[in-house]
């Protein structure tokens, strides 16, 4: 007997081979949320990557596992779970490790369905919690992914629970004394053959577009969803505490700042609504830093007591020194990515900082500098209104005490100014001061100075982020300051604090970063961690405020003259791949970040507007297209004219006959599959003509001839059969005129079948 | 194998059977259908039963096919007292060669005809179960073929029971097909009167196909393309038998096969090389009701068989043709 060849189908074997494959996927998109969620968790999850991946490699290996060890293992994991909340006493992370034990239990054992669905559900808590907590872009392309495959994974259960039947319903489970069969003779490359030979593209086509339609509905629901902090109702961050990766913190040593530009990471993102007011250079202060003892700067204990108060305040709005800009207000959006620091970066002093949501902060107006209580365990967003970038700092208060001071003794609060260094350092400190101011007439003033003594610095020393301190007796930064080996921003900044301090100047260090590239895809500011920088802060007691002195910078008051919005954007444009994958990010960031209901109802208006003005741009080309038809139609008329009408009319019949001829035809070459129920175009067109004729029979010989050969269309064998187009133009012919002559005879055969 | 029958056998092939069936038809006469499905079996390469009245043309039918192929026919009259060996022969002591020499009993033929099939014993009918399948004869641990091609005509009396054996079912699984003759229209009962006859042996037809050309139908046969519907659809048929309450047990394997074989072959008896509905349709009844047993107990062979057809008819027709 000839048959013609049907798609292939996967077995059972196969079906269970790709259901071991997808569950073992999902479990390990599952454990990796660990990644961003930095919950001591680390060894755990690299022994659940490890073991999936190696049973998922070879599925005969769970059959090894003696089965004590299967009778222990809920007793094991209970216990486990009961001493990791005894232990830790943190619900949350205590949750999110016995969700990971379990999810290695069923990632390397053989799971039956109800383990499967576990599968699943253990996964989605580990992604819904880290997607909860963090807020982050990774979340949303994990949780695609993980939909993804779950919906495969069902897809694949529901296969195999089918081809098993009602009678072999424990084909799939592990046999006590051995592996299953389908585990005994893995080909993987075989299993993504066959996978290729039994997937319909259609199938696989439709199910992407309804996932892709599903994802899009999803969007615009997001978009129209009102935001509201889960975290902060559920209270979920105090559950998880994430370390600050990077060196910001109240005490730096030498060293640390530069550690943190090792990290191209991620770490702000900054919008901003009126480009013109962009510095050319902006420095994105974080923390000041006043002590300094033994190569180690801190923010002393008096000053922080002094600045930031002693209690901590709670709210959505924080009111800086800075006036407000005449003109429309401008305003600053950051986004600080989690792990960088609890000091919020700034560019300077502001009159109005606005977070999403409630935060807990102290804040010190004179060191323009706010502090978050706890490390932010998600992104950390904040708008700011009326930013001041000039890298002046006024400070009444400093100013004040420092005009009362009494110059014989180092007054409390004015620790800005003392040299914690040997009196040999300070000899040596006082001789390069004088270095410095011998360069110019008179008395020098702080910015003189600080601008003299960077151009010193960058005279003796190179610029180099792997410094050499040369031994010796003293203070490290004295003896780097004298020698002339290269150093990093740190000890630059140092050092000119230091030289300051000797020369009488109240100076300090401030943190942050510097610069960051300007993204031309969601035109925001990108700063890496790779900015971090460290600079110096000298006090001006003419202006009463402090100046920014950057010497690693060409003259900060040069600085402050270059250009500045587009031009300074423009020499900042980042357009790599790079900065493509950030502006998804940011995209994100701006989606889920709402400060007033105002963003997502202008997006959803700009939705709307978009619509009706496609919508009225074809209404008015529509029109358009009708007038110069009338026109032309009102023009006057000659043969050539009429003959160019009757061409593009013919044309047009002709194309439209084409169409309907063979068009039907094409597309059925399209998509002409093997087998299947009337899966084949020709065969189902076929069947629909022989109903029609059994309705309507057509008669004579060439009738019977349409029949028989539409009968070999419907059931021979595709090798044999006619032009199928041709065939059923002949059957529309003979079946009109059966129809034609069953009108004109009305007891007609049409009648009686 | 190609994947579909070649244009030039497919003409050779009607033609041949054209031959044969007006052939038949000179001496089987207003009994077209069961020419044709006499031809079915043949091209089939299946075994007949013919249940019927004696006198209605059973012995003329496989003797006229038996001319008509120029093939060897011999008829065996079944009776309680045949053995084994009187229909597939034995082998006996020969004096001269000092051995054993085996005789072939009638069974070695191309078209034999079984009479009365149930008289015999159940072991002189086993006998035939091995012939029938597997076209070999095996004396004494030496297997010895029949003629090729081989085709059993078994004839059975469904009214008069007395003193016969039923056929087990292994041995009416053998059977292709169950027919009915039936008796002549009167206008053709009257022109078999008016013809001058005396037994099926004084029969002259001139044969119109060899033994080589059968083998080529049959082979042509099996070439006969089945859409996957027209499958499905015998599948359902037979799936149905085995979940009818009716029935004692449903049709076996070689049963769904058989409504198969008998499809290609009622295909290529109508000049076609690919099966249609109605080829299974039409061949329902003859090659599955002698599979099948009613559950309950009946009065008589022919309330069984007409209430076996009936579960049948009600069967196929419940089940959607494929269009």
């Amino acid at each position: 007997m000839s048959m013609e060849k049907r798609r292939p189908q996967l077995n059972l074997d196969e079906l269970h081979q790709l259901k071991w494959l997808l569950g073992g996927v999902i479990a390990l998109l599952a454990v990796w949320t660990v990644f961003y969620m930095n919950l001591e968790g680390w060894t755990l999850m690299a022994i659940t990557t490890g073991a999936v991946a190696a049973v998922m490699i070879w599925p005969a290996l769970p059959s090894r596992v003696p089965a004590l060890v299967h009778t222990l293992a809920f007793p094991a994991i209970v216990l486990f779970f009961a001493g990791d909340l005894w232990l830790t006493t943190e619900v949350l992370p205590a949750m999110v490790r016995l969700d990971m034990l379990l999810l290695l239990y069923r990632g390397i054992t053989y799971r039956q369905r109800r383990d499967d669905l576990q599968v699943i559900v253990l996964g989605l808590f580990l992604i819904v919690v880290a997607g909860v907590l963090t807020v982050s872009l990774l979340f949303a392309a994990q949780i695609l992914a993980y939909t993804g495959c779950a919906l495969g994974f069902l897809l694949s259960i529901t296969l195999t629970e089918a081809a098993k039947g009602d009678g072999d319903g424990a084909a799939g489970a592990g046999q006590p004394g051995g592996p299953p069969a389908w585990a005994t003779h893995t080909d993987w490359p075989q299993l993504f053959r066959r996978l290729r030979e039994a997937a319909d593209w259609r199938v696989v086509a439709l199910g992407a577009a309804l996932f892709a339609g599903v994802v899009g509905l999803s969007a615009l629901l997001f978009l129209a969803l009102p935001r509201f902090q889960i975290e902060n109702s559920l209270f979920l961050e105090r559950f998880v505490i994430r370390k600050a990766r990077t060196g910001f913190t109240d005490s730096i040593k030498i060293g640390d700042v530069s550690e943190i530009v090792q990290d191209t990471g991620l770490a702000l993102s900054v919008d901003v609504s009126d480009r013109n007011v962009v510095p050319a250079v902006p420095y994105w202060r974080m923390l000041v830093l006043d002590q300094y003892e033994k190569g180690s700067f801190k923010l002393s204990p008096g000053l922080r007591l002094t600045s930031f108060g002693r209690f901590d305040r709670t709210g959505t709005v924080v009111h800086g020194e800075a006036r407000p800009r005449l003109g429309p207000a401008v305003y600053w959006t950051f986004y600080l990515e989690s792990g960088v620091s609890r000091y919020l970066p700034l560019a300077g002093d502001f009159s109005v900082l606005q977070f999403r949501e409630s935060q807990n902060f102290r804040q010190s107006a004179d060191l323009a500098v706010l502090a978050l209580r706890d490390e932010p365990v998600s992104m950390t967003a904040y708008r700011v209104e009326s930013l001041d970038t000039s890298g002046t700092l006024p400070d009444p208060g400093f100013a004040k005490r420092w005009r009362e001071r009494d110059p014989r003794t180092a007054a409390r609060g004015l620790l800005q100014n003392k040299l914690s260094v040997s009196p040999a350092d300070q000899t040596r400190l006082r001789q390069a001061v004088e270095t410095i101011e011998a360069g110019g007439p008179g008395p020098v003033a702080a910015r003189d100075f600080a601008d003299r003594a960077g151009a010193w610095l960058r005279k003796n020393h190179l610029y180099s982020l792997n410094p050499t301190i040369p031994g010796g007796e003293g203070d490290p930064l004295v003896r780097w300051m004298t020698s002339n080996e290269g150093g990093h921003c740190e000890l630059f900044a140092g050092s000119l604090v230091l030289l300051a301090r000797s020369a009488g100047f109240p100076a300090r260090v401030v943190t942050g970063f510097k610069g960051g590239s300007w993204n031309g895809y969601s035109n925001n500011f990108t700063i890496r961690n790779s900015d971090a920088h460290a600079w110096a802060e000298v006090f001006d007691a003419a202006a009463g405020a402090w100046l920014r002195e950057d010497p690693l910078a060409v003259g900060s008051a040069a600085q402050n003259d270059a250009a500045n919005g587009e031009a300074a954007l423009a020499a900042r444009a980042d357009r790599s791949w790079e900065a493509r994958l950030d502006s998804l990010r940011v995209f994100w960031y701006r989606r889920i970040v709402n400060f007033d209901q105002r963003s997502q109802t202008e997006t959803l208006k700009a939705v709307k507007a978009a619509t009706q003005e496609a919508g009225r741009q074809l209404r008015e080309r529509v029109a358009r297209l009708a007038d110069a038809v009338k026109t032309w139609l009102a023009g006057p008329w000659n043969l050539r004219r009429l003959a160019n009408v009757l061409g593009f009319a013919c044309a047009a019949a002709a194309l439209g006959w084409i169409g309907w001829e063979f068009g039907r035809g094409w597309w059925r070459r399209l998509v002409r599959r093997p087998g299947g129920k009337h899966g084949d175009p020709v065969r189902h067109e076929a069947s629909r003509w022989l109903r029609r004729m059994t309705v309507e029979p057509p008669r004579g010989a060439a009738g019977a001839e349409v029949v028989a050969e539409l009968r070999r269309l419907r059931f021979g064998a595709r090798a044999t059969w006619p032009e199928p187009e041709k065939i059923f133009r002949r059957a529309r012919q003979v079946w009109r005129e059966a129809a034609r002559q069953s009108k004109r005879q009305p007891g007609g055969t049409s009648a009686s079948v | 194998m190609s994947d579909f029958m070649q244009a030039g056998k497919i003409s050779e092939a009607k033609q041949l059977l054209d031959a044969l069936r007006t052939n038949m038809r000179v001496t089987i006469r207003g009994k077209d259908d069961v020419v044709d499905q006499v031809l079915v079996c043949l091209v089939a390469g299946g075994h007949l039963l013919i249940e019927d009245l004696p006198g209605v043309g059973k012995t003329t039918l496989a003797y006229s096919l038996a001319r008509s192929m120029d093939c060897a026919f011999s008829r065996i009259q079944f009776t309680s007292d045949l053995l084994p060996s009187d229909v597939t022969g034995v082998a006996i002591y020969d004096e001269t060669v000092k051995e054993f020499v085996f005789k072939k009993g009638p069974v070695f033929a191309n078209v034999v005809l079984a009479d009365e099939i149930n008289r015999a014993t159940p072991k002189t009918q086993s006998a035939l179960l091995e012939v029938m399948d597997r076209a070999r004869v095996t004396i004494d641990g030496a297997a010895h073929a029949v003629g090729v091609p081989f085709m059993v005509f078994a004839t059975q009396n469904p009214v008069d029971y007395e003193g016969t054996f039923p056929l087990p079912e292994s041995q009416m699984d053998r059977f292709l097909m169950r027919l009915q003759m039936g008796y002549p229209q009167a206008a053709d009962e009257l022109e078999i009167l008016r013809t001058q006859r005396g037994g099926y042996d004084t029969i002259t037809l001139n044969p119109v196909v060899d033994r080589g050309d059968v083998l080529k139908l049959q082979s042509s046969a099996h070439e006969v393309f089945v859409e996957e519907t027209v499958l499905d659809y015998i599948l359902k048929i037979v799936a149905a038998t085995r979940t009818e309450a009716e029935f004692r047990a449903g049709v076996s394997v070689r049963g769904g096969l058989a409504l198969r074989t008998a499809a290609q072959a009622r295909a290529l008896v109508n000049g076609r090389d690919f099966v249609l509905p109605e080829d299974v349709t039409e061949l329902v009844t003859p090659v599955l009701a002698h599979r099948l047993g009613l559950a309950r107990q009946t009065s008589d062979a022919l309330e069984e068989r007409r209430a076996v057809a009936a579960a049948l008819r009600r069967i196929w027709s419940s089940i959607p043709v494929p269009q």
